[in-house]
């Protein structure tokens, strides 16, 4: 709860971007429990946790390696192809943890492939990404799975569970992005690898001479958010029962890009925490739930959700100028 | 404003030293991060005159030009230009009343031809090839220039390419020409025929701003000297009227600047010290490339071996091969040996593990972490040694180890959660050698430690290296200030295009003795 604020506050008394997305988080927020009855009730902020917990997910896979300084746009190739393998192993008769060790598998052999062809043969991530994206979802679509859409088997309950099931009164998918969102969080704030990932993204030629293992760690950061997609591809297919691999074609990934980079992680690399992550997700959930709720439709949506990516990102600039001498150095 | 330009057009070769000074400063000051680069500085230049600007790293003398250019805006202070007050935004400005910088890296277009580096910023809405080329070889042949116009800049030679950047600079009319370090990366034959050039360029009414280290091409060239010293304008004189010892005094602020290595030779500090010493690090023919050419040399426990020469003579290559940030060839490459044991890292990692650390020349860009503070950048470094293995972090350990560093090394900072790049270069510097240092080295390779810190820290960072070596830790300095050579050095190694020419024992050699091994 003490780093929760510390990060919130910023380490110059002036408002941190998290802080800024933050107050507009709540303010939305207030404005909507005033103005929409229900709003504020338990049952539709449960529901809008719920809406936004897949996102969540996705996003701190994401946020791990944008602090590392690389970008993931396989990310949700991986997620739908890794689940719909998932359940067709099932359905061919396979029991639910040896599938689901396959399927993780495949995702984890592609996020190494990423991290190699980005470390190793020094492609810049958006296109080695881009490209593993589409060879993961072509091989998966080719060999893996029969047709566009997977469903679990008839009497899969314990894997329904993860997806509908409740602990304690609160659905799987909230819980599953809790914990993933704390675990993120100790891992890049209290260990080692953690620091080095900061390093890394910071400037990685200094991170190279001070003697960070640069490439095994951006093979992990990169293996490390396709376990992550797989978790939430697991999440996903359980809550709705099925997986649509068209998914690929969606805006999700700039959805979650959008979460990482509303909360005020950087794309240079360095920046940010996954309490940003959390307040960037908070702040779409709110806006999409309470514009549902107006029956505003999706292109306006659309246009809510990049105008309060825009604000958030100029407001930061105006809080925090960048010196001449370092504003000249990232132009170069 | 077009009055201003058409009055541009029209060289004055007669008016130099008399009438209205082209170029006024009054009290410029630019503050970097609550740190003065420069405070309260004057600055006149007349037409058709060669002011020379001397000073200190880190005294203000670049700060100072990139004010007149239009790289940065000034804090405070107003530029006068022909008696009207000017502020200039950006480099376009300044170029368009005239005043052109000739920069130490150029900023040529690597990729286009000579003579579409020339007419850069200044295209017709078409460009024909031919007429472009025919007007580049005009404008290059009355300047004297031996350069094609249609090669690719890429191709030139640094010395070809400065010559391009003056072209430039005359093409666009300009009337002030400011030189930042003109003659670093020159020959002595080039030398001569750049001084020849800013001579005529003198004679057709061209004003010049000259910015150098080296005193003597001051002395030579210029008509007035301004010296600055930590950031305050401290003397203008006619050059005439001063000799090489009032410029160094002046500069230094004190007498005693030059004579410490002398007095180091006299205590009989240095001589002999070399035999008795277990060698540690040994370089046998290494080769990379066109860069390092059968470089050998050795390394003694407890000593200080400066490798002094000419920026692009393989020094600061044969110091990341050795620490494993380049490789050398594979075939042919030679042979490395720490403690008699044969080495070859693909990594720099590797070398940490070894003990083997280097000290980069280019803080900004490799030496630190910009978003963390001076704790965390000591702690990343010694995590990722191998005194750091482990799984979790521990905030006492970082809080130990960065107030200890900042107090060793006397970094001076408000605290030791400050970020690193709002300290001075001088204290910027000590956090890259505190992050070094926190890994607990057998071998330290510093690169031109001094480069960009402020004059009153350089002495604070040799006694640094200087304590290294009596702790009995091996040390090679890569430096291309050659009092600081004669300051540090145990031993000098020379270096010229790739190899060790010439070793002197420390204290026995003169600057002319290195400058005449590492040009000829």
């Amino acid at each position: 709860m003490a780093g929760l604020l510390a990060g919130l506050l910023g380490r110059f008394g002036k408002p941190s971007q998290e802080l800024i997305v933050f107050a507009i988080a709540v303010a939305c927020f207030i404005f909507f429990a005033v103005s929409l009855q229900g709003f504020a009730s338990i049952g539709n902020i449960v529901a809008m946790l719920r809406s936004i917990a897949i996102l969540g997910i996705l996003s701190t896979g994401m946020a791990v390696v944008v602090i590392g300084r690389g970008l993931d746009l396989s990310q949700v190739s991986v997620m739908a192809i890794s689940a719909a393998w998932t359940l067709t192993l099932m359905n061919g008769g396979m029991t639910l943890f040896p599938a689901m060790a396959l399927g993780l598998l495949f995702a984890l052999a592609i996020g190494v492939l990423n991290g190699w062809i980005i470390a190793f043969i020094e492609i810049p991530p958006l296109f080695a990404t881009l490209a593993t994206g589409l060879v993961c979802f072509g091989v998966g679509r080719w060999l893996l799975i029969d047709s566009v859409h997977a469903y679990p088997p008839k009497g899969a309950d314990d894997f329904l569970f993860i997806g509908q099931g409740h602990l304690v009164g609160i659905p799987m998918p909230i819980i599953i992005f809790i914990v993933a969102a704390v675990f993120v969080h100790w891992m890049l704030s209290r260990t080692v690898v953690g620091r080095h990932i900061f390093g890394l993204g910071d400037n990685m030629l200094a991170a190279r001479l001070m003697g960070v293992a640069v490439r095994p760690l951006i093979i992990f950061s990169y293996a490390f958010s396709a376990f992550i997609a797989f978790i939430a591809g697991l999440t996903m297919a359980s809550s709705v029962a099925s997986m649509n691999t068209e998914v690929i074609n969606s805006t999700l990934v700039f959805d979650v890009l959008l979460v990482v980079v509303l909360g005020g992680i950087s794309l240079s690399g360095g920046r940010g925490s996954i309490v940003s992550v959390v307040v960037g997700a908070c702040l779409i959930g709110i806006l999409l739930n309470g514009m549902t709720i107006l029956n505003v439709n999706s292109d306006a949506q659309n246009i809510a959700k990049s105008v309060v990516l825009l604000a958030a990102i100029v407001i930061d600039r105006r809080l925090h100028p960048k010196d001449e001498e370092t504003d000249k150095q990232g132009d170069h | 404003m077009n009055a201003l330009a058409n009055e541009a057009d029209a060289p004055k070769p007669d008016a130099s030293n008399i009438g209205e000074p082209l170029i006024k400063v009054i009290g410029a000051t630019k503050i970097y991060g609550g740190v003065h680069a420069i405070e309260g500085v004057d600055f006149d230049l007349y037409p058709g005159e060669i002011h020379a600007l001397a000073g200190e790293n880190g005294a203000g003398k670049s700060t100072l030009c990139k004010a007149l250019s239009g790289t940065i805006k000034l804090t405070s202070g107003t530029t006068m230009v022909d008696g009207v007050e000017r502020h200039f935004d950006n480099p376009g400005e300044s170029l368009a009343a005239g005043i052109a910088m000739v920069y130490q890296e150029t900023s040529l277009v690597p990729s286009m031809s000579v003579a579409q580096n020339l007419r850069l910023g200044k295209e017709k809405f078409m460009n024909r090839m031919r007429g472009l080329y025919i007007e580049g070889q005009v404008m290059l042949q009355t300047l004297n220039f031996h350069v094609d116009p249609a090669l690719s800049v890429a191709t030139l030679g640094a010395a070809q390419r400065q010559m391009v950047e003056i072209a430039r600079a005359v093409y666009h009319d300009a009337r002030v020409i400011i030189f930042d370090e003109p003659t670093a990366t020159l020959t002595p034959e080039e030398k001569q025929h750049f001084f020849d050039l800013v001579r005529d360029l003198k004679a057709r009414g061209v004003s010049i701003v000259y910015v150098s280290h080296a005193l003597e091409e001051s002395l030579d060239i210029s008509d007035r000297i301004t010296v600055l010293r930590d950031g305050k304008h401290i003397i203008t004189a006619p050059t005439s009227e001063m000799s090489r010892e009032d410029l160094v005094r002046h500069m230094v602020g004190r007498e005693e600047a030059q004579s410490h290595y002398q007095q180091r030779a006299k205590d009989g500090e240095i001589e002999g010290k070399s035999k008795k010493r277990r060698r540690v690090l040994t370089v046998e023919n290494v080769t990379m490339g066109n860069m390092v050419k059968n470089m050998s040399f050795s390394a003694y426990e407890g000593e200080v071996a400066v490798m002094a020469g000419l920026v692009g003579s393989g020094r600061t290559e044969i110091a990341k091969i050795i620490c494993g940030a380049y490789k050398r060839n594979l075939f042919h490459g030679g042979r490395i040996f720490l403690d008699g044991e044969a080495i070859r890292y693909r990594v720099p990692k590797q070398a940490i593990d070894d003990g083997i650390v280097y000290i980069t020349e280019d803080r900004k860009i490799e030496g630190f972490l910009e978003t963390m503070s001076i704790k965390d950048n000591i702690y990343l470094s010694w995590l990722a040694s191998k005194l750091g293995r482990g799984f979790l972090i521990s905030n006492g350990r970082r809080n130990e180890l960065g107030t200890d560093m900042t107090k060793r090394l006397e970094v001076r900072a408000p605290s030791a959660d400050v970020k690193v790049n709002e300290l001075s270069g001088g204290n910027q510097q000590k956090v890259v050698v505190g992050k070094s240092l926190v890994q607990k080295p057998k071998v330290v390779i510093f690169d031109e430690p001094t480069r960009g810190v402020d004059v009153g820290s350089i002495p604070e960072i040799h006694q640094i290296i200087r304590n290294l070596a009596d702790e009995g830790v091996t040390v090679i300095v890569i430096s291309s200030y050659l009092p600081e050579v004669l300051t540090l050095a145990d031993r000098i190694l020379v270096a010229r295009q790739g190899r060790v020419v010439e070793e002197f024992v420390g204290g026995q050699a003169t600057e002319e003795e290195i400058m005449y091994a590492a040009v000829h």
